[in-house]
């Protein structure tokens, strides 16, 4: 005997699709009407569990991908940056320092041509140390290039430098040097520093030069760091032969400036920077074993939340459990109105986890910027959307089997002899 | 009211061979041991309780069976036995010329879905669903329809005097109303056999009268297995099986 020897009038595939499509609909009616009803406790507490695991969950992932951005040193308000490949070994010193890019300043103007690109600038990023009459500090130097609109780079702002790259001089490096630097807040308190103080500079023991402060960034708080004209900090730091510099940053129009970038450098990365690229936590050790260790606890610990209190609604539920399997519903189907009471309540657990998820990030973000960093530490990728609800959907299915148990050991006769 | 030629016209070889048989439900010789290790299949030294020794009786369709006797008697362990709930010890249990008792516990599911309607006295309605929903929680596992399904969950609603409740939920309604919910639930799929245990047992005695007057509409066309304690509710049966024991004591 079998489903198919079923006498109703219509075909098989039809009786079983209204069977599953029922089934679904009672459960989820049957959750519905509980979630908003008197008894909504153990629902509410479960969805809720589920939610804060899974918004802890993006939050630390939003922080470690964040970390994997680069942190301050690329809190730039760039449209559009290019990187090297890394097999790209355009190093000045190679085997020491990451891959470069090469012929920035040039391949910079032939950028600034493109329509839509309002403006583009390499960035060359070394270690230096400052000194102002008291003991010597060492800072991250970044060299840029400013074009007089207001712009950000490495959290700073290029407004008190002048505009343009005097120095470059069509790749002579003879021009006139501007010596203007500018310094975060904790580098000049470091220093001892302020505007219209001098500064000898050094990359190197038998490099040093002089540069002048001409602002204090008072947005800077996290690391100390400084701007110079690009083309002055090449010098310094011999990476002007080649015209090398780590990135390249490009404002304007997203679709014009990705084109431009691609353009001038088709082997490199390009990625716009309104977007974190959550690939790169694949990149950074760190934060990637960070992420890895807030996925396996968010699974975990809301796995075994589910787990626990789907088990418990459901040892409350064995009667009807029992009353399905009495009006003639098989265990095949009342396990399933159990998995999809479980599954609902993961889903909306997650979907509720990933709004308080990019709640959380925004919070962290205020939080860190009023007291600690510059800006953002956390960051919020679409992706986390879709993530937060696979992890749920993960946690689910781990915990699944546990209620499921619990219903198969209902006795029907105890529970409707009661 | 409940003319079985009113409700939903579904036919096949099976249910017909099976209306045309006179005995709805046979029980022959059903022992059964609580404590045994849950069925025929398996044997085990532990201290049992026998429930039922020997027990045979016929329920011809059409006919409404009564049975009483005392708490532990056995009655419970028969209508469990005859909605395929329960496989017993011993004996074999009919129902409808197919022997339950030779069925895995799938095909006793099915059987019971297709044939069995139980009305418990403590209702057991699902309490998250309106009376409409509980009514047509059978006909989910029959494959019917959605819009069939309210349909024919809002028609028993109305024959049993309940068309304006049926987006109620059990909690909202009245002991009364929720056993007439209960019986709604019984007939939707137009089973052969009503098992009820004490159907008026949490009821007043008017209430219990208009359940009863349910019952006995019921019974004209199907065959209905009733167990209680209540002399009132066994009035309404063709015949009275009274038990002691676990056996047959009795038959009036």
């Amino acid at each position: 005997m079998s489903d198919e020897t079923d006498d109703l009038p219509d075909g098989l595939e039809t009786r079983r699709r209204r069977r599953w499509t029922g089934l679904f609909s009672l459960t989820v009616s049957r959750w519905w009407q509980r979630a908003t009803g008197t008894t909504a406790g153990r629902i509410v507490s479960t969805v809720a569990a589920v939610a804060l695991t899974i918004a802890f969950l993006l939050v630390v992932t939003g922080i470690a991908l964040s970390l994997a951005d680069g942190g301050v040193t690329t809190t730039d308000d760039a449209t559009v940056h290019i990187t090297p490949e890394a097999q790209q070994t355009l190093s000045s010193v190679d085997g020491v320092e990451g891959p470069r890019l090469g012929k920035t300043n040039e391949r910079a103007s032939t950028i600034r041509a493109h329509d839509g690109v309002a403006h583009a600038s390499p960035v060359l990023i070394e270690v230096g140390r400052l000194e102002a009459g008291g003991d010597p500090q060492t800072v991250q130097l970044v060299g840029v290039v400013p074009d007089g609109e207001s712009r950000t780079v490495s959290g700073l702002s290029t407004d008190a430098l002048e505009d343009g790259d005097p120095h470059y001089a069509n790749g002579s490096y003879d021009g006139p040097r501007t010596g203007g630097i500018v310094l975060s807040r904790i580098a000049a308190d470091r220093l001892g520093a302020s505007a219209g103080d001098d500064l000898t500079v050094s990359t190197s023991p038998r490099r040093a030069t002089n540069f002048s402060v001409t602002a204090v960034s008072e947005t800077d708080g996290g690391a100390p760091v400084a701007l110079v004209h690009a083309s002055e900090l090449q010098s310094l730091s011999g990476a002007a032969d080649g015209e090398l510099a780590d990135r390249m940053v490009i404002w304007g129009e997203p679709d014009a400036a990705r084109s431009a970038a691609a353009d001038a450098y088709p082997d490199a990365s390009v990625a716009v920077t309104d977007t974190a690229d959550p690939t790169a936590l694949f990149d950074d050790g760190l934060a990637f074993a960070t992420s890895v260790i807030a996925l396996v606890v968010g699974v975990t610990i809301c796995a075994s939340f589910v787990a626990t209190t789907m088990g418990m609604t459901v040892d409350e539920d064995r009667r009807t459990l029992a009353v399905l399997e009495s009006v003639g519903v098989p265990a095949r189907g009342r396990l399933a109105v159990i998995a999809i009471s479980t599954g609902i309540t993961t889903l909306v657990g997650s979907v509720v986890g990933v709004g308080l998820g990019a709640a959380g990030i925004a919070g962290v973000n205020a939080v860190a910027s009023a007291t600690v960093a510059p800006g953002a530490v956390a960051q919020f990728h679409p992706l986390f959307v879709p993530y937060g609800i696979a992890v749920a959907v993960l946690a689910g299915i781990v915990a699944v089997p546990y209620p499921l148990a619990v219903a198969a050991r209902t006795s029907v006769l105890a529970e409707v002899g009661r | 009211m409940f003319n079985r030629s009113a409700q939903d016209s579904r036919s096949s070889a099976i249910e017909a061979d099976s209306r045309e048989s006179t005995t709805a439900v046979r029980l022959e010789g059903v022992t059964h041991q609580y404590g045994s290790g849950g069925g025929r299949l398996r044997s085990s030294d532990e201290r049992t309780v026998t429930a039922l020794r020997d027990v045979s009786f016929d329920v011809p369709m059409g006919s409404i069976l009564g049975l009483e006797g005392p708490s532990g008697s056995g009655k419970s362990t028969i209508l469990h036995a005859v909605a395929g709930l329960l496989v017993p010890t011993d004996g074999n249990v009919l129902l409808c010329g197919t022997d339950l008792t030779a069925l895995s516990d799938a095909e006793r599911t099915r059987m019971r879905r297709r044939h069995i309607g139980i009305v418990f006295q403590r209702f057991h309605l699902l309490p998250s669903l309106s009376a409409r929903a509980n009514v047509a929680l059978p006909l989910v596992q029959a494959g019917i329809s959605r819009s069939d399904r309210r349909a024919r969950a809002t028609a028993l609603l109305e024959a049993v005097g309940l068309g304006d409740r049926s987006t109620h939920l059990p909690g909202e309604l009245s002991g009364g109303e929720r056993q007439r919910v209960a019986i709604a639930r019984a007939l939707s799929t137009d089973p052969d056999v009503i098992v009820a245990d004490e159907p008026t047992g949490e009821l007043d005695t008017a209430t219990g009268a208009d359940v009863l007057e349910l019952l006995t509409d019921i019974g004209r066309d199907r065959a209905v297995v009733v167990a209680s304690h209540d002399a009132t509710t066994l009035s309404v049966a063709d015949r009275v099986i009274t038990l002691r024991d676990g056996q047959v004591d009795d038959v009036r």
